[in-house]
């Protein structure tokens, strides 16, 4: 037994490789498909720190950054002042039915003092925005 | 001539190389694989009362905690943000209705974000709906 087992030719084994590239590209079209484009404002801020920020689940409706120099961002796009981020919110409230799609994300530097940030929050509260402050884990 | 020679022109059965496609799309996937960015950011929720009538219609008894630069007065007592945390948690507002969970937030002239921060997320913490306390004008 152990003699015919030596004698047993390797035969070299084909590995299929046709369907390979349909493979490869149902993976890129799967990815573009579930891929979100980021709306993140290159913004320069420090984010404050706290003990009880946790991750995120729910997808934010719309984005809003307050940088160092207290310049407002409503996804990604530089507005002038609260109010037009109040609008802006509305505005991408308009169609939503429940409170899981009225997440909005707040980031802000936190040397700012409060006549800067705090209309803002006001202005995504009365926009009909859930907020969704950004902050660090403190260790 | 041209003409004639375009007539001429023989159809040949030209198949198309597709031995590298696989290659091209797998060189694709590194690229998105490597260009994409899987984060999720650290948040605190807070769903704030919007309108002045909301803030308006609390009774006297609502708890309100002010934030005057760096310090922290809760009923207008001073007191560290640890200390914050153990009063709110003694009001126990997860298990009230949300009309008494209702807690004020107000704060002076130049209080940083940093502060307003963490009360904002200690209040959260707590079941706390923050409301906002704005100043006369």
């Amino acid at each position: 037994m152990a003699k015919r087992s030596q004698r047993k030719k390797r035969r070299p084994v084909p590995v299929p490789v046709a369907s390979m590239g349909d493979i490869a590209f149902l993976l890129i079209i799967f990815f573009l498909v579930c891929s979100e484009v980021s709306k993140e404002p290159e913004v320069e801020l420090t984010s404050p720190r706290s003990s009880h920020v946790e991750k995120v689940e729910a997808t934010v409706a719309a984005r809003v950054a307050v940088d160092a120099t207290g310049q407002i961002y409503l996804d990604g796009q530089r507005v002038n002042s609260a109010k037009d981020v109040e609008w802006g919110v509305r505005a991408m409230l308009a169609n939503t039915v429940a409170d899981d799609q009225r997440h909005v994300q707040f980031k802000c530097d936190a040397a700012l003092p409060k006549e800067t940030f705090e209309p803002v929050l006001q202005a995504i509260a009365e926009g009909g925005g859930i907020i969704e402050a950004v902050g660090e884990l403190e260790e | 001539m041209r003409k004639k020679y375009s007539k001429e022109k023989k159809h040949r059965d030209g198949e198309i190389p597709t031995g590298s496609f696989s290659d091209i799309a797998f060189l694709l996937i590194i690229y998105f694989l490597v260009a994409t960015t899987l984060m999720k950011v650290k948040t605190i929720t807070a769903d704030l009362p919007s309108g002045e009538k909301a803030a308006q219609a609390q009774s006297e008894k609502t708890p309100i905690v002010n934030l005057r630069g760096a310090e922290i007065f809760f009923n207008d007592k001073p007191l560290d943000i640890k200390d914050l945390e153990a009063r709110l948690a003694a009001l126990e507002l997860a298990g009230k209705e949300p009309s008494q969970r209702v807690i004020m937030l107000e704060s002076a002239r130049g209080t940083p974000y940093e502060n307003y921060f963490k009360a904002l997320a200690v209040i959260s913490a707590n079941g706390g709906v923050v409301a906002l306390v704005e100043e006369e004008q």
